[in-house]
């Protein structure tokens, strides 16, 4: 079967299987920033934005995307120009595996999208579903602080 | 993705055509909404997906009576509606806001927490003590309280039948929830949901679901009917911590032993009951 939906911005016509996952999807298509961690939806490292709102792809069929907006990290910046949320993560340092990087990212911009000037308490309850296994989480919450200050200033 | 042999996805247009393909592969299809619990069923003999998120069921409205919500309302819709967040006292959003995370909240349907019925879930707990009825479509229209359905052999309806609404009466009290959980994304180890309603000082009607037990959210009919006519006094919110840690139904499992679960429930509906109680005396009818 072929579903038509937005990726990035761009229109896709792809076949899909009845029962694949959106995150097998994305990855086909070449989109590699999206991580397969636990596979069960627990871990946030495949977390893409569906009509801008986070979800966990490898627990979402793939067909339910279509007509919709998708969007990946490939979406927000790329290495010649990154998003300042990017930015905002290389400048506080909260990468060092960076295989939840991806989601924590995504999940930061859908929580910037709504409320500009969190609490370091709404970015943890907003992250809560996002695991790291490295950093402790402190530069994490720092980093969206960070971006969120920018965000204010106007710079995105 | 768990499920695996699925060989058909379809967009159902509207009810009918969604029964229809129900019906057609006669044990082999299911319902999809959210999927978030069938994305994770290790099931093999499902060979159809039928997608019911286009066919009009995922409103919020407020009426005099209540509050209805549709089957495929995500978790994150009902939580974004003003009416749902001011309902009995916010108990709605207390509860919902703490299943899972936002990812999970924006997949997850009220309708499927229903169906899927997890016995560690807070959403079953929730709609037995709110008295929250659910209404669907098999070869008849039916309806009944949530808590009622679960008497019965809901799964079997379900494989046949399209649960459509759920509707949540209106309160002239106030209801509180409470959890116990190990961090802030992981399963209850136990929940209560009780609200109640005052008159003259005095306590006019109580409800109180204790679920996560590890079996299913149920209501404590004995502790309701002794509530009831009671004045509420910290006196009183002692004895039912001391009548619940005796009496409540428990048990053990990998997360919890029995005998924690009997204290900590005595703990969580006192305070539960007391929060309520603060919030019914705070608030006009809802």
């Amino acid at each position: 079967m072929k579903i038509y939906f937005e990726l990035n911005g761009k229109p896709q016509y792809v076949g899909v299987g009845p029962g694949e996952s959106l995150l097998s999807l994305l990855r086909r298509v070449g989109m590699k920033s999206v991580k397969e961690g636990c596979g069960t939806g627990e871990c946030g490292a495949c977390t893409v934005l569906v009509e801008g709102r986070p979800v966990r792809s490898c627990i979402f069929f793939a067909p339910k995307v279509q007509g919709k907006r998708v969007t990946t990290l490939e979406g927000l910046g790329t290495l010649d120009n990154p998003h300042p949320l990017q930015l905002a993560f290389v400048e506080a340092g909260p990468v060092q595996c960076g295989f939840c990087t991806p989601g924590m990212i995504l999940t930061s911009y859908a929580l910037l999208e709504r409320n500009p000037n969190p609490t370091a308490d709404e970015v943890r309850e907003y992250l809560v579903g996002n695991l790291c296994r490295c950093t402790g989480y402190k530069k994490i919450i720092d980093a969206v602080l960070l971006a969120a200050e920018w965000k204010r200033e106007g710079r995105w | 993705m768990r499920l695996r042999g699925v060989q058909r996805y379809h967009w159902a247009r509207d009810l009918d055509e969604a029964l229809s393909l129900l019906s057609a592969y006669q044990g082999k299809g299911a319902i999809l909404a959210g999927g978030v619990d069938l994305a994770r069923s290790p099931r093999t003999d499902i060979e159809g997906l039928i997608d019911i998120t286009g066919i009009g069921l995922s409103y919020v409205s407020k009426e005099n009576e209540g509050l209805r919500v549709g089957a495929t309302a995500t978790l994150t819709g009902v939580l974004e509606h003003p009416a749902a967040l001011d309902y009995a006292g916010g108990v709605l959003q207390e509860a919902l806001q703490g299943v899972a995370c936002p990812a999970i909240r924006n997949m997850a349907t009220l309708g499927g927490a229903v169906v899927s019925a997890h016995p560690w879930a807070d959403i079953p707990t929730l709609l037995v003590a709110l008295g929250t009825q659910a209404r669907w479509q098999g070869a008849r229209e039916e309806k009944t309280t949530v808590e009622e359905l679960y008497g019965r052999e809901f799964r079997k309806i379900f494989r046949e039948s399209v649960l459509l609404e759920l509707f949540f009466p209106s309160r002239d009290g106030a209801f509180a929830f409470e959890k116990i959980t190990r961090n802030a994304g992981d399963i209850a180890l136990l929940n209560v949901c009780a609200g109640l309603g005052l008159k003259e000082g005095k306590i006019a009607w109580a409800r109180v679901a204790v679920g996560a037990r590890p079996m299913r959210g149920e209501c404590l009919p004995w502790l309701e009917e002794a509530l009831a006519g009671e004045r509420p006094t910290e006196a009183l919110w002692r004895k039912v911590e001391e009548e619940v840690k005796a009496r409540v139904e428990v048990g053990s499992d990998r997360r919890a032993e029995a005998w924690w679960r009997k204290e900590v429930a005595g703990v969580l509906v006192r305070r539960t009951l007391l929060r309520a109680c603060k919030r019914a005396e705070e608030r006009k009818a809802w």
